[in-house]
């Protein structure tokens, strides 16, 4: 009788807990930017620890590499080894300054060109699951200004949007998840379709859908948004077209699409958080050449 | 304390994933170490199936706030690879690292199809693709899966040991007894 009871409740408990995991899917897919108070809470102690985390990774790593360079030396004078170490390190120190310096100055460079308000982001995690493409970032000034939706750009082109916001952290949900759709155009054809990410490639990949037959694409091909939607402003750099698949069928082309963003090296963002002007009429614009830190006037 | 403390292991683990793995030479993939923890407690004959899948919960609705999921796919998924796990113990006794990693490679199979599945019920404009790298996610779980059970294994009998100094140790329970819902 008592280990029947047992017996139940155990039952009892792995049902309850099945019947809440359903219970917050059905939730998260009717508002997927939605997070409850004990969400934003449990996020509120677990960015710290990622920011922290990523931190001392990155600083390992730096190490790690001075290491690497140093034992390249070895074998020469003792003296001249440790001068040559001293400027080494010095260098790369510099390097890495200039590098970080640079990637500022570039992202204050497509803040300038950029036509829309936004403030910067600094990653602190990229890709704990494969099976959905979410950049973590934490917002240093500008808290409160980030909104679920809002478009996310790099200097190479555009990222993804904000998919969940929780204090000074908010996930990204990249160009190259499957759940992401953003409207694009081919400026050499002029041809429109869906962007969508392929999650679980190996490598960070897109296809463009609904391309219609009449306006072929080509391998190499720029894609860029087409500022409809209402989320992007128009002309921003998204990839470039690395296969056309032959063989389909329909009214459709079948066309893979590599970002122009490396979302194995993203460290620094740009939120968009002002709404990007209407969008212009003249079909022309659309035929515009699109290569490097792209936002075309 | 058992759960607290795996849990404590768990968010840990999980925090790595998420930063630290992001350096490594293969960015494209990491071993699913949440999974590990659910295999853990599923596998070990001293966790009560409930308590089993209250942290396979609580490890899963982590893993979907730190990974940018919607919430509910990992908590879902992880609870039933928990009773995936102890389904199993009744049938195959999980010891040594060849029986463990086989064993991680398989539920992490398992486990990436489910996600698929539920992801594509509750985003269908992500679909049922992603599963090419399934394979190689499953190779470096069960390449990790014996250290890593290996270490939940030692802190349980950490936990052991401090309870027993004030007679609380918790010894193996029969996964065959009375009380198993698996009977």
């Amino acid at each position: 009788m008592v280990a029947g009871s047992k017996r139940l409740r155990e039952a009892a408990i792995v049902a309850v807990m099945l019947l809440i995991a359903i219970i917050s899917l059905r939730m998260s897919a009717k508002n997927p930017g939605d997070l409850s108070a004990l969400d934003r809470g449990i996020l509120r102690l677990v960015s710290p620890a990622q920011s922290a985390m990523s931190l001392v990774a990155r600083a390992i790593t730096s190490v790690a590499g001075r290491y690497v360079e140093l034992t390249h030396v070895r074998g020469e004078n003792e003296a001249l080894t440790r001068e040559n170490q001293r400027l080494r390190a010095e260098l790369t120190e510099m390097r890495r300054l200039a590098e970080e310096s640079g990637r500022y100055q570039r992202l204050l460079g497509l803040r300038d060109v950029t036509p829309a308000e936004t403030i910067a982001a600094r990653v602190i995690a990229v890709d704990a699951s494969p099976y959905f493409r979410v950049a973590r970032v934490e917002i240093d000034h500008g808290e409160g200004t980030v909104r679920h939706g809002m478009p996310v750009l790099t200097p190479e082109g555009v990222a993804g949007r904000i998919n969940r916001v929780s204090g000074k952290s908010s996930d990204i949900m990249l160009l190259v998840d499957p759940r992401s759709a953003i409207d694009v155009v081919i400026p050499r054809t002029g041809g429109r379709g869906i962007l969508r990410g392929k999650s679980g490639e190996n490598g960070y990949r897109c296809s463009v859908e609904y391309l219609a037959r009449g306006e072929p694409a080509k391998e190499g091909d720029a894609i860029v948004t087409s500022g409809l939607g209402g989320a992007f402003p128009r002309n921003l750099a998204v990839g470039h077209i690395t296969r056309v698949i032959p063989g389909a069928v329909g009214l459709y082309q079948d066309v893979e699409v590599t970002p122009d963003v490396d979302f194995s090296r993203l460290s620094e963002v740009l939120v968009v958080v002002a709404p990007p002007p209407a969008p212009d009429p003249d079909p022309s614009a659309h035929h515009l050449p699109a290569r490097g830190l792209m936002v075309y006037k | 304390m058992r759960s607290a403390v795996t849990l404590t292991v768990a968010y840990l683990l999980l925090i790595l994933q998420s930063t630290v793995l992001e350096l490594a030479p293969v960015h494209m993939v990491a071993p699913s170490l949440g999974l590990l923890v659910v295999l853990h407690v599923g596998l070990s004959s001293k966790w009560t199936i409930s308590s089993a899948a209250v942290v396979a919960f609580a490890t899963g609705y982590l893993f979907d706030l730190v990974s940018g999921a919607p919430q509910g796919v990992h908590a879902l998924v992880f609870v039933l690879m928990a009773l995936f796990a102890r389904g199993l113990t009744t049938r195959v006794a999980v010891q040594g690292i060849v029986l463990s990693a086989a064993t991680a490679f398989v539920a992490s199979l398992l486990a990436s199809m489910l996600i698929v599945l539920v992801r594509a019920q509750v985003a269908p404009e992500a679909g049922y693709g992603g599963l090419r790298q399934a394979p190689l996610e499953a190779l470096l779980t069960g390449l990790v899966g014996p250290i890593i059970l290996g270490l939940f294994r030692y802190i349980d009998g950490k936990v052991d040991t401090a309870r027993s100094r004030v007679g609380l140790a918790r010894g193996p329970r029969s996964l065959s007894s009375d009380i198993s819902p698996w009977k």
